[in-house]
């Protein structure tokens, strides 16, 4: 395997998102016996981006486990596994692929703790790597995180950085409930510090990635980044954004949002899956609802993915989601024109 | 599990009180610190804070009706928790006890439609707020957002205006705004708002309360202080030595009061209702000032403590009072109440009486002063000592008669043994 790992500070290294995730796995194999890893071609072949690498040389194919081409087969399999004491990890392939399993996923692994009145509860971690960008078209680039974090009985979280994405993964597989991970697939290659210990980033928690005063931006995965980087071009114009990570879809950290958006009086949501009934309506209903709602001088905006089938083309696939320009724009037009 | 909120006990004697004013509406998010109302008890303005965090629900007194102590007055609930049945909404109450139905949803303004109504005028929740607090009407603001809406600026902007057409800044719905006119940026006029701080909207309630219905006269002596100094000058050194801090001037003014009310009980007593309360007690309240507010710290029995206590003990009002850990013990109760303002280089004036107080006496500097004796001109340090008093209780000959057992005792010190 080549190492890219750059030292970086007493025990923090700089590593790719990828790496981080593997770690994770690592970390968590070797703590614990229950944890297992499994999915397709997650095994000999190392995953289909590369995540899982070496981690079946390293822990055998007990713990590793390439399966069959059968989303429904692995999450029911997932789901006893979990209920009957071990602690799995499933990596689906392309994230776009959970809607095979559907029902294991919604009516069982969401429902059983409740509905066995608490007696069962179901310590699955699903892997979803998900989002457009890489040429995959419309069945294998969607971001279908808000489908999820509709369910009550899910967590979902969507790490940005590789430091999330190993401190979520393992407080997921640390979590006794059902949690869906949405990977990004552009993220795999950006890398970031990363702690070498093990180490557990709360989820529910948001992270404010840059403090502003004139608007609120609440962006998801890679779309914080976008975020982050229009912040940037913005505050070289006199605009002074302040940045949100959400990270965790369910729950929400609504007192973070609230905070801010009571400073900033104005709000901007930023996310890749499709605009209409996505995340970002979630977030905007939350402030108008709450008594946030009299802090506003302006009308609270969305930007989200447009309303198709994520196009194959590459000059078409990158204008049906938000770009950092898209980013830059919407900020402008709230704060300067007042227009959502 | 919903909180409740209740009317606090602030006073040893205290049996009822009022919500002096909200500040926190039905609904607000809420942490355990935030100053949730204001009470008012006979001296002083109590913040109350949030004994929770949370969404503060079931609001059941309105401002400045009088409410036993421990009535809850609200609830501190989680997000989605109603408070318990028993507490309804206080506009629900009102509209019970108006004999009325809740009001039916006003049919919403036709789209597109301009009405002069402020409900239907293109404006931001923040600007709405904003104007409230100001107190300004949206309909004379320019909007300069999409399709004429009213934005924040704009409304900071026509404050800023008005000041220049508007003389003063009034009071409204009982909120008092200073205005503070300040001429910058190029010859620009503009209005500086600063709310005025709990502590100061109370003291100021009290003050027009106390000259409107206390008919106030003064009476001033001129006294000499050398005794006094001479005596200062001797216990100061021991008095340090027992508690690490010189005694002021206004404490042994403090320690005299303390020994001559008892003989002037009306100057000690105070007015409630039809009658007049006689205090067994004499004490003593301080004027301080703390920013701007005016806070009377309370010396306790003053006359029967040593110098060395009454001055262990303004120490700490005073550095309570500072670090904002006063408790409403210490500022009520009072009888009697000495302002000096001699260290600020006043030579005399006049107090306003701290109601329901009938009289304060007003200190001014000590000044060396030519006067007659035994047919010579001397210097002699002296000071104006000036009585207000409430002539519903005190007529001149008391006054007069406490001024002359004030001069003994400054200038003969030795009396208070």
């Amino acid at each position: 395997m080549p190492n890219e790992i750059v030292a970086h500070g007493a025990g923090v290294r700089e590593c790719s998102y990828a790496e981080a995730i593997r770690e994770a796995l690592a970390q968590a194999m070797e703590a614990d016996g229950r944890v297992f890893l499994f999915g397709e071609d997650v095994g000999v072949y190392g995953g289909a981006f590369g995540v899982s690498g070496d981690l079946f040389h390293r822990f055998g194919p007990e713990r590793v486990i390439d399966t069959p081409i059968s989303e429904l087969g692995l999450a029911g399999a997932a789901v006893g596994a979990a209920i009957t004491g071990m602690r799995p990890v499933l990596e689906i392939q392309f994230s776009d692929f959970i809607t095979l399993a559907m029902e294991q996923v919604v009516n069982q692994a969401a429902k059983i703790h409740f509905m066995f009145g608490g007696k069962a509860s179901v310590p699955l971690v699903i892997r979803l790597p998900g989002g457009s960008g890489t040429g995959a078209a419309a069945q294998h680039s969607q971001s279908l995180e808000a489908w999820f974090a509709h369910v009550p009985g899910l967590k979902v979280v969507q790490p940005s950085t590789p430091h999330d994405a190993k401190g979520l993964l393992l407080a997921a597989i640390d979590d006794p409930n059902p949690v869906l991970i949405f990977e990004h697939k552009l993220l795999y290659k950006t890398k970031g510090p990363v702690p070498v210990e093990p180490y557990r980033v709360p989820i529910g928690k948001a992270a404010v990635r840059r403090e502003g005063t004139d608007i609120t931006v609440v962006a998801t995965s890679i779309m914080a980044l976008r975020a982050e980087a229009a912040a940037q071009r913005l505050a070289a114009e006199g605009i002074s954004a302040e940045v949100i990570d959400l990270r965790t879809l369910r729950p929400i950290d609504f007192p973070t949002v609230a905070e801010s958006v009571r400073k900033t009086h104005r709000l901007l949501t930023v996310y890749e899956g499709v605009k209409t009934m996505g995340i970002g309506a979630e977030v905007s209903a939350m402030i108008a609802e709450s008594e946030v709602f009299d802090f506003l001088d302006a009308p609270i905006a969305r930007l989200g993915g447009a309303e198709v089938p994520l196009p194959y083309n590459p000059a078409l696939e990158k204008a049906a989601v938000p770009q950092e320009d898209d980013i830059v724009a919407a900020v402008r037009r709230l704060v300067r024109e007042g227009e959502a | 599990m919903a909180v409740e909120v209740i009317l606090p006990k602030v006073d040893m004697d205290m049996e009822t009180g009022a919500v002096h004013a909200w500040k926190v509406r039905e609904g607000d998010a809420v942490r355990a610190g935030d100053v949730l109302f204001e009470i008012s008890t006979n001296k002083a303005a109590m913040e109350v804070e949030a004994p929770a965090s949370g969404i503060v629900r079931g609001i059941a007194a309105e401002e400045g009706a009088t409410l036993p102590v421990g009535t809850i007055v609200a609830w501190i609930c989680a997000p989605d928790e109603q408070p318990p049945a028993r507490a309804e909404p206080a506009e629900v109450r009102a509209h019970v006890a108006a004999g009325g139905s809740p009001a039916p949803a006003k049919p919403a303004a036709p789209a597109g439609a301009i009405s002069r109504e402020p409900s239907a005028l293109r404006a931001t929740p923040l600007a709405r707020r904003l104007a409230t607090s100001l107190g300004i009407d949206l309909r004379q603001v320019p909007g300069s957002g999409p399709r004429g809406r009213i934005v924040s600026d704009d409304v900071d902007r026509h404050a800023g205006e008005m000041q220049s057409t508007v003389a003063s800044a009034g009071a409204r719905n009982g909120a008092v705004i200073a205005a503070d006119a300040r001429v910058i940026e190029a010859g620009r006029p503009r209005v500086r708002r600063v709310p005025l701080t709990a502590v100061q909207r109370i003291a100021a309630q009290r003050l027009v309360e106390s000259v409107r219905t206390a008919p106030h006269f003064a009476v001033s002596a001129h006294i000499e202080m050398q005794a006094l100094i001479d005596l200062r000058a001797r216990l100061a050194p021991r008095i340090e030595e027992q508690t690490g801090i010189r005694p002021s001037l206004t404490v042994l003014l403090a320690r005299i009061a303390g020994h001559l009310l008892p003989r002037h009980e009306r100057i000690n007593g105070s007015m409630e209702g039809e009658s007049v309360c006689l205090h067994g007690d004499v004490n003593i309240g301080i004027a301080v000032d703390r920013d701007g507010e005016l806070m009377v710290p309370v010396l306790k029995r003053a006359g029967e403590r040593s110098l060395a206590e009454l001055t262990a003990e303004l120490a700490r009002l005073r550095k309570e009072i500072e670090d904002r850990a006063i408790r409403p013990a210490d500022l009520t109760g009072g009888t009697f109440t000495i302002s000096n303002l001699g260290m600020y280089g006043v030579d005399s004036f006049s107090a306003i009486i701290n109601p329901p107080e009938s009289a304060i006496l007003a200190v001014g500097r000590t000044v060396a002063t030519p006067v007659g004796r035994d047919g010579q001109i001397v210097l002699v340090p002296r000071a104006t000592f000036t009585l207000s008093c409430d002539h519903r209780l005190v007529d001149g000959v008391l006054a007069a008669r406490f001024m002359r057992d004030l001069r003994e005792a400054i200038e003969h010190p030795e009396v208070l043994i």
